[in-house]
């Protein structure tokens, strides 16, 4: 009860407005009072109250939020319905450990380095030929398997632990997370090129661990504290040296910078050191708009158009909008073009593109269709796992759109 | 409970995923935008007017009652499941069926929400003006069942002003179609104004034949600014007497201010005791005349006043209007919305009256009124969770609608009567006119099926 009763006054602040029916895509698509925070909420107060005992139903509910903190921003009386899903998320884990699908799939495998590897070798390499027998079934509930990319080798062990070059003014710690070191490598890379062009000395520590994210987002804050508190102690103890931890992916970044003040609120001791690292984390839009980067590097032959989509926690999380739209439109002959509802979830949201397939495929298919609409060659973001789920969301239309990360489009326009 | 033959033929007659009856769901159909709440046997939700009629014959079949849903936002308990039965949700009938922009009419299901309706609109450079606060959210069943008010209402009119018929479900399970596509097309009884504004207890909207109109070519939204919420009801009442009529009158006291503010930032003096929002449409040539003379009442008693510059700014401060009811539970968590409406040149009136309760009873109460139409919504905050400052709302709220009944007001002007203004009727109306009503209730619906205990007991 715990958890619950610590939200409990902004739970009771939900006056049943309906403020957050249009801002909420699950609910949109679904019509469904369970599938609104409204809904959500009023469940999550029922349990607090006692007056409803956890069940499929219930769970339901939770899991299927995308976390997207929409509802939030539309609140007038400043409800976080996503903070409070989380919380319920937390008090379903208190009461009965973790749901099978979380427990067995993703929030185990992230835990550990080694089984993650397997994890993401599994998914891309073996699901794939497993897959290739059986005819026509190349999504797994809207996810594209058949192309989803897998790195020959963790971007970890293809890379020295320091980079330095010939003129450093800067010194970047690098973050990478699991997408790009398991899946996304090249993105890593263009993330590596970017930096040491604009002359930062770049450190990638080998022994970094998953960010916690997954875990935290259903409810295990005891594996999330775990890996948070050696992400923490890898970058300020054994390279004290970097200026700043810097991270591709908008989730991680958001977890890191944001999320990791909420887990260790409860032990004050160690806070001081969280906050020292919080102020320490950048993301790369915002790290590469802020030290400038120098335009006349920057090559193009071909005109191109290209789109924005802001990822959830770039958006909502991190709030950073500007710059990586001022670093598209940087490179030369680049037209950018704005998408309708750029800053609306895709539907992937973690795990419930692979839970809640239903729902989350038709909010990529609505995200498809806007991306379609602006005529774009490229569709630029910040967030890998977005880039996957737009991806395959684009190839499953059949449309030709690439999907790529800002750094890539800002990596190819240098010459080597 | 529902038995198992009821639930069966519910999934056969809606499909399996359209029928809600585990404790979860029932939950969360189970609330609307007051404080009350309840518990259906079910939820079901049809998507086509066919699929309704097979749900009020199984109904009648076996005699449980129905409570017609929009996206349940109401403020009177409209939607709240109160005697044995089940919630009839219009949340999966979206179709737009038709925009005509030649002949101003467009043909929608109930379940449209009145935002996604006004976003095709403008597309085609039209809109439909009934527009209430909650208008992303609340669909146009919704709208039809309360006759919903909103800012543009001072000029344009009510929800009733722009629908030309209805497609209706009766108790009996027959279809009717009343008025249609034709501006005038009555020539009988006017059952659509019947329908309109009875809550859901005389028949199920199907389909609505709302009149649009073009977007107008220029409009200016300008802001008053007050030391005292009483000048600003007074500026409400010069304009009036000016034979002027804005688009808009909103008026909103200090404490909506400082909340609305803490949401949207449009820059609202915080110390204000009152600002006015007033904006005026028309051709472009019309609007320097009239905002001269709108500056020239104000600036008799406002503190300030201005004409909002860009788009952006009027977005800012329609924002902080709109989010008014939204934003009071930043204060206390429970709120009533009162919806007391006087003749426009007791305005000033009752704006004192409502300060006055506020006083006696010693209660916080914030102020957002449709001024134009002498509509206010005071919101009484309090704590759900203490039963006696609940005692003291009741008593208060009470007093504002005697006051407004005084003024030769009434109790409701937009938000409708559901179950929370029930027992105030009988003040308002004779035995005889109460009598008439019971009388049209019975013969629509004999057997009180449709929304029972709504408006009045039968
Ligand atoms: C923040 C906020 C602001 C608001 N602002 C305004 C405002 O400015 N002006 C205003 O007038 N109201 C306002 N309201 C009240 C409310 O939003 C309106 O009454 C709205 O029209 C209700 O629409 P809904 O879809 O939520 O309907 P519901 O609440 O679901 O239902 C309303 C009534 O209509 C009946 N009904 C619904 N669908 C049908 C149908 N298909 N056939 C027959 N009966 C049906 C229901 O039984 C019920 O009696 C506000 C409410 C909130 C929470
Ligand atoms: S979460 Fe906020 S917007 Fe949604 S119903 Fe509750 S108070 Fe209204
Ligand atoms: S976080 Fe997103 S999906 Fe979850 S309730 Fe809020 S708006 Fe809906």
């Amino acid at each position: 009860m715990g958890v619950l009763t610590e939200v409990y006054e902004m739970l009771n602040t939900c006056n049943k407005c309906g403020g957050c029916h249009t801002a909420c895509k699950t609910y949109k698509l679904t019509g469904q009072e369970t599938m609104v925070a409204r809904g959500r909420i009023q469940l999550i107060k029922a349990v607090a109250d006692g007056k409803l005992e956890p069940n499929q139903e219930y769970e339901d509910a939770i899991m299927s939020c995308l976390l997207c903190g929409e509802c939030a921003v539309a609140c007038a009386n400043g409800v976080r319905g996503n903070e409070l899903v989380m919380a319920a998320r937390r008090d379903l884990k208190l009461r009965k450990g973790i749901k099978p699908f979380a427990k067995s799939f993703a929030l185990k495998t992230l835990a550990s380095p080694k089984r993650l590897g397997m994890g993401f070798s599994l998914f891309g390499g073996m699901g794939k030929s497993v897959l290739n027998k059986i005819d026509g079934m190349d999504y797994f509930r809207g996810i594209d398997i058949r192309n989803f990319p897998t790195a020959k080798k963790p971007f970890l062990e293809q890379v020295p632990e320091r980079i330095t070059v010939q003129h450093p003014k800067h010194k970047v710690g690098f973050y990478v997370g699991c997408f790009l070191n398991y899946s996304l490598d090249q993105t890593a890379h263009s993330v590596v090129k970017v930096l040491t062009k604009n002359d930062c000395d770049v450190i990638i520590p080998k022994d970094q661990v998953c960010c916690g994210l997954p875990q935290y987002a259903y409810g295990d804050f005891e594996t999330a504290k775990k890996n948070a508190r050696k992400t923490i102690d890898t970058f300020l103890d054994k390279y004290k040296d970097a200026e700043v931890v810097l991270s591709a992916c908008a989730s991680c970044a958001s977890m890191l910078k944001h999320d990791y003040l909420k887990l260790f609120a409860d032990e004050p001791s160690y806070l001081p050191k969280v906050e020292l690292f919080c102020e320490k984390v950048v993301e790369f839009s915002e790290y590469m708009a802020k030290i400038g980067v120098d335009q006349s590097q920057l090559h193009n032959s071909s005109p191109v158009r290209v789109t924005y989509h802001d990822p959830c926690h770039m958006i909502r999380g991190l709030k950073v909008t500007k710059q990586p739209r001022q670093l598209l439109q940087m490179i030369p002959r680049v037209e950018y073009k704005e998408m309708f509802e750029a800053g609306r979830c895709c539907g992937a949201a973690g795990l419930i593109q692979a839970f809640y397939h239903e729902v989350s495929t038709n909010i990529t298919d609505q995200k498809v269709e806007n991306i379609k609409d602006t005529n774009a060659d490229l569709v630029a973001t910040s967030c890998p796992a977005c880039m996957l789920r737009l991806q395959g969301g684009i190839n499953k239309a059949g449309q030709k759109q690439k999907v790529m990360h800002v750094a890539d489009l800002m990596a190819n326009a240098y010459k080597d | 409970m529902l038995s198992q033959t009821v639930v069966n033929r519910l999934k056969e007659i809606v499909g399996e995923k359209n029928v809600v009856t585990d404790k979860v769901g029932l939950l969360t159909y189970g609330y609307d935008g007051t404080l009350l709440s309840g518990e259906a046997l079910g939820v079901v939700s049809p998507h086509t007017t066919e699929e309704v009629v097979e749900i009020v014959k199984l109904m009648n079949e076996h005699n449980i009652k129905l409570v017609p849903r929009g996206a349940g936002t109401n403020e009177s308990g409209g939607t709240i499941p109160t005697q044995d039965s089940v919630v009839i949700s219009f949340t999966k009938m979206t179709k737009i069926h038709e925009i005509d922009t030649e002949n101003f009419v467009a043909v929608v299901e109930p379940g449209v929400i009145n935002f996604d309706l006004q976003v095709e609109l403008e597309k085609r450079n039209c809109y439909f003006p009934p527009d209430p606060s909650s208008y992303k959210a609340s669909t146009i069943g919704g709208n039809v069942g309360e006759c919903s008010g909103g800012p543009k209402c001072f000029k344009y009119g009510v929800t009733r002003d722009y629908i030309l018929g209805l497609e209706v479900v009766l108790p009996n399970g027959k279809v009717i179609q009343t008025g249609g596509r034709n501006f005038q097309s009555e020539p009988a009884y006017d059952l659509t104004r019947i329908i309109v504004g009875a809550e859901g207890t005389l028949g199920l909207v199907t389909k609505v034949f709302v009149r649009i109109i073009p977007l107008p070519r220029a409009k200016k939204t300008m802001l008053a600014i007050y030391d005292k919420v009483e000048d600003a009801s007074q500026t409400v009442a010069d304009i009036v007497a000016a034979g002027i009529i804005p688009t808009t009158l909103e008026l909103m006291d200090n404490l909506l201010i400082n909340t609305t503010e803490d949401f949207s930032h449009a820059g609202l003096p915080r110390d204000a005791g009152a600002v006015l929002i007033i904006e005026v449409d028309g051709y472009p040539e019309d609007m320097d005349p009239q905002v001269k003379t709108i500056s020239e009442i104000c600036n008799k008693i406002a503190k300030e006043f201005k004409i909002a510059q860009s788009a952006a700014e009027v977005d800012q401060i329609w924002t902080s209007r709109r989010c008014a009811f939204g934003s009071v539970a930043r204060v206390r968590p429970s709120y009533g919305v009162n919806d007391i409406t006087v003749p426009r040149s007791n305005f000033p009136k009752a704006i004192q009256g409502v300060l006055k309760v506020a006083k006696e009873y010693g209660v916080t109460i914030g102020v957002v009124a449709h001024a134009g139409d002498g509509n206010l919504h005071p919101l009484v905050l309090f704590d759900q969770r203490n039963k006696e400052e609940v005692e003291t709302v009741h008593a208060a709220e009470k007093a504002l609608c005697m006051m407004a009944l005084d003024l030769d007001g009434t109790v409701s002007g937009e938000h409708g009567i559901g179950l929370v203004k029930k027992k105030y009727l009988d003040s308002e109306f004779t035995p005889a006119a109460m009598g008439a009503f019971r009388k049209i209730k019975r013969s629509f619906d004999p057997s009180n099926r449709f929304n029972p205990g709504k408006v009045f007991e039968l």
